[in-house]
């Protein structure tokens, strides 16, 4: 059976089809944290802001005028929110869940290893303009392509290439040097 | 098992190690269960535009049956109208036009002579008032 477009699954949806919400929530729940973790840099608070941006999606999916584009859509909407989220953390001053607190168990080292990365590369990527962590976590940890980040973001292939040189150079930077003191 | 968690990064390559900042690295079933969670959290909206969608289409029936009624009534009250006036036509005879009839109508016995020569016929206006069936 042929798999529906993001078109036809907004067309669906904006009826109140709930099949049809929850496949577009499947395709696209993972980018919609990575781009609010680029944004927040906190698990906590990007997995809030991916949530929220779900339900604002939903509510404002009329205004999707055009629902082919509705990835690059709702990702402006999670760029939008997290943001937000941002700047009412810093108004009350915001604390960060520990990861270790999070995550289930398993096992004490390998735990304190994830924990570890995870930090490290929080703190990474936090060396990185907002654009080169968006694109470099749909790139390299969603797995989306060059053309699919460009298609999205509104932006050219070109500049998403380019963003992405930068982001894992100035990574491999920061890493390495974490790499060497541990 | 997992692989020991390892970073590693080639400069044109994936930088490897991020994929322990994907929640569900460690936590097998995160995906499925925020998507749960999520679809918990629009199911009201979800159910409105459910409602709102089976109403405009009876808000549509209706509007259409609504435009749909007079228009049907008068064009009924049209039809029948020209359908009575049809019937009534056709049951009046239609007045036949015989020739014997057109040949046997007598010709005015006045001659125009004699009209002339009337005294009601004295000026031109009581002439043309007596033409044209009047009395002078």
């Amino acid at each position: 059976m042929r798999e529906r477009t993001d078109a036809e699954l907004v067309l669906l949806a904006r009826t109140g089809d709930g099949d049809s919400f929850g496949e577009l929530v499947r395709r696209y729940q993972r980018a919609a944290y990575a781009v609010a973790l680029s944004v927040t840099g906190k698990h906590q608070d990007a997995e809030d802001a991916a949530q929220e941006s779900f339900l604002v999606a939903l509510q404002r999916l009329d205004d999707c005028r055009n629902p082919a584009r509705f990835a690059g859509w709702l990702l402006a909407i999670v760029r939008n929110r997290s943001r937000n989220l941002i700047r009412r953390e810093s108004l009350r001053g915001g604390e960060q869940i520990p990861v270790s607190a999070r995550t289930a168990d398993p096992g004490p080292d390998r735990m304190a290893d994830i924990s570890a990365l995870r930090s490290r590369l929080k703190e990474a990527l936090k060396t990185l303009p907002e654009i080169q962590r968006e694109i470099v976590l749909l790139h390299d940890l969603e797995g989306w392509k060059h053309d699919e980040i460009a298609a999205r973001l509104g932006i050219p292939s070109g500049t998403v290439r380019s963003h992405l040189h930068f982001a894992r150079k100035a990574l491999r930077a920061e890493l390495s040097e974490w790499r060497g003191h541990a | 098992m997992r692989e020991p968690v390892e970073l590693s990064m080639q400069d044109d390559n994936r930088v490897n190690g991020l994929e322990v900042l994907d929640p569900g690295y460690d936590r097998p079933g995160y995906w499925r269960s925020r998507r749960a969670a999520i679809m918990e959290r629009v199911a009201f909206e979800l159910a409105r535009r459910r409602t709102a969608a089976r109403e405009s289409v009876a808000a549509v029936l209706s509007g259409w049956s609504r435009s749909l009624i007079p228009v049907g009534v008068a064009a009924a009250a049209i039809a029948a109208v020209l359908v009575t006036a049809e019937a009534r036509r056709d049951a009046q005879p239609e007045p036949q036009l015989v020739l014997q009839d057109i040949l046997g109508v007598e010709a005015d016995e006045r001659s125009f002579e004699a009209l002339l020569n009337s005294d009601r016929t004295a000026s031109a206006g009581a002439f043309m008032t007596l033409v044209e069936g009047g009395n002078p």
